[in-house]
């Protein structure tokens, strides 16, 4: 017996040109709603999880190097800037800061001072640092010694650290790579580490150009208990002019600036595919309302309620938008795999979103297609459920 | 009191600013089981009369009453209900859904049905009425595939599946041959006769009036006894 349900099916089936365009301007919008969302999650999220991963509640490091670490931190650039040890005292001294830890960054070179591929090397203080150790203490259980290295969670991957007590030369000095951080989800993760006191034996090779022994890249600092981390910053650049401060909420500022003008492009471009699929949508069921308004008369006529004649048009536009939405998840997932790595952003990027994340993409996705899909359709439908059957006999 | 009633019923249509009355002040009371035909010529208010009974446009001024029950104080939802299930409907064409098999034109008026007998039954009982009616090797025809006369008796046959208690035929066998014309008349009052089914037909054929039991002409929207 014919349903309501078979009854739209054989609608749908009826025109399969009509209803493939409109599948594919849902499954358009979609695909734009995904790819966005997923970009401006994953910039967001990993910004997110960068600064709150850290560690320390401030980042002080020379003038003009704030962008630099940002992209350390942020993207995995590898940037080198150095200021002098002298500063910590001065950072120390200041009211609200409770501890402090210093990092120098170095750069490797393959085939002229190392043999690992070019990376950012980080030689951090054992004694004082609260940063790397948290993620070092479970996979190596004790203190580094001279020569001894761990590599971030990607590096060891790259360098093949799987196979611990590998060897490599590290700036004229040979290293063996004992262990490797878990993954921190920030910059850390392509990074290799090195205890402090390797870096007489790294200068004196002369491997490393610009870098002095009283050199140091940044301090790293946790305010006290209570303390607003702003205006610890804020005191810092007012009192050490040789010296930029980032709060931690502050990290990631220029990457979200940027972030922002691109969400509001990837948003215009969502507003005009949405308004483009609601006039399809509407435009296509008032073709439709015009052409099956005989019908719509018949089935009035042998006791089709309002309800009925809505349900029916309901089941097309909800099939229509359910399967174009779908269509447009897998597309917009596709998308965003594929050309996210045209952004340098994205691709530096070094957290992936996770499972939870997608499935709520995907569902604020799957709604929005099906809703403009419904929200196109509705003028026409409300006009044939209102329609008199009396019309269909007067027509004949 | 008559299963229908009509009660000094008018009906205007508006057109631009100039007012059309398709039915004047038309009275009459038809019994439960009578087989009552209209005739009348073109434009003389007939359809208008025929849908005004079905609950498919209301009044102007007057009442139309079913069993006692005045139709147009009820709710559209009652009113679709009265259509699907106390009324079967013939139209001037054959009105068939061009997607749907023959069969499937059949068990469409069951599926608005408040309370569906069960799905065999009715199954079955489409193929009695295709049978019925000429057209048991057409049951999975669709609309495209049948001739205007085919067609035709596919629609009479549809206005039988909910067993109604009164059927409205406006030209019901206006496509079909002498012969044809003549099985489906006997049809009709087979199903009068045997079922008690009321009829209201309007038909322009003098001969198929001379069998119904109650002859009624229109004339400009005025009722005059035959």
């Amino acid at each position: 017996m014919p349903t309501l349900f078979t009854f739209a099916f054989k609608n749908i089936k009826r025109k399969p040109l009509r209803t493939g365009i409109l599948m594919f301007a849902i499954a358009l919008l979609v695909s734009a709603l995904v790819f966005s969302l997923s970009f401006v999650q994953r910039v967001n999220g990993s910004i997110k999880k960068s600064s709150e991963r850290l560690g320390a509640d401030l980042l002080v490091v020379p003038t003009n190097a704030r962008g630099a670490a940002e992209e350390i931190l942020l993207e995995n650039r590898i940037k080198t800037f150095y200021m002098k040890r002298s500063i910590m005292d001065r950072v120390r001294a200041l009211p609200g800061v409770d501890r402090l830890t210093e990092q120098v960054y170095l750069v490797t070179v393959t085939g002229i001072c190392c043999s690992v591929p070019e990376s950012m090397v980080i030689a951090f203080n054992q004694d004082t640092d609260f940063i790397i150790q948290p993620w070092l203490k479970e996979k190596v259980q004790r203190r580094l010694g001279k020569g001894e290295a761990v590599a971030g969670f990607d590096s060891a991957f790259n360098i093949r650290l799987g196979l611990i007590e590998m060897d490599s030369m590290l700036f004229g000095n040979v290293f063996r790579l004992v262990g490797s951080l878990e993954k921190t989800g920030t910059g850390f993760d392509t990074a290799v580490f090195i205890g402090m006191e390797n870096l007489p034996a790294i200068i004196a090779s002369g491997k490393v150009k610009n870098l002095q022994s009283d050199d140091i890249s940044v301090v790293l600092v946790k305010v006290k208990p209570g303390v607003d981390p702003a205006s610890v910053a804020a005191s810092v650049e007012d009192n050490i002019i040789e010296a930029d401060a980032m709060a931690r909420k502050d990290i990631g500022k220029n990457i979200i600036s940027t972030l922002k003008d691109m969400s509001r492009i990837f948003t215009l471009m969502v507003v005009l595919a949405s308004v483009f699929s609601f006039f399809l949508v509407w435009a296509i069921f008032t073709a439709i309302a015009n052409e099956r308004s005989k019908e719509v008369g018949i089935m009035r006529a042998i006791g089709a309620k309002e309800s009925h004649i809505l349900t029916l048009f309901f089941i097309e536009v909800l099939v229509i938008g359910i399967a174009g939405s779908l269509i447009g998840i897998v597309a917009g997932m596709g998308m965003s795999a594929v050309f996210s790595k045209g952004f340098t952003i994205v691709r530096q990027l070094s957290t992936q979103l996770s499972l939870s994340e997608q499935a709520v993409i995907a569902a604020v996705s799957f709604l929005g297609g099906a809703i403009i899909c419904v929200l196109g359709a509705l003028a026409p439908i409300q006009r044939l459920k209102k329609m008199e059957p009396l019309m269909v006999i007067k027509a004949e | 009191m008559g299963q229908i009633v009509i009660d000094a019923v008018s009906k205007e249509f508006r057109v631009a600013n100039d007012a059309i009355a398709a039915v004047r002040n038309a009275s009459l009371v038809i019994e439960r089981g009578k087989f009552v035909s209209i005739v009348g010529h073109s434009g003389s208010g007939k359809t208008t009369l025929l849908s005004l009974i079905g609950g498919m446009v209301s009044p102007t001024s007057g009442r139309v009453l079913f069993n006692g029950d005045d139709i147009y104080t009820w709710t559209s939802d009652r009113l679709s209900e009265y259509r699907c299930e106390k009324v079967g409907f013939m139209f001037q064409s054959a009105s068939l859904l061009p997607i749907l098999t023959a069969k499937e034109n059949l068990l469409l008026p069951v599926a608005f049905r408040s309370q569906r007998a069960p799905d065999a039954g009715n199954g079955q009982k489409a193929d009695a009425l295709l049978h019925a009616v000429g057209l048991s090797d057409k049951i999975s025809a669709y609309p495209a595939q049948l001739s205007g006369g085919q067609q035709r008796r596919v629609a009479i046959a549809r206005a039988f599946m909910n067993d109604p208690e009164l059927i409205l035929a406006d030209e019901p066998t206006g496509d079909l041959d002498e012969e044809t014309e003549n099985e489906m008349m006997q049809f009709f009052l087979r199903m009068n006769r045997e079922h008690g089914t009321t009829f209201i037909m309007v038909t322009h054929n003098s001969d198929l009036a001379r069998k119904t039991q109650q002859r009624i002409r229109m004339h400009q929207g005025m009722l005059q006894p035959a």
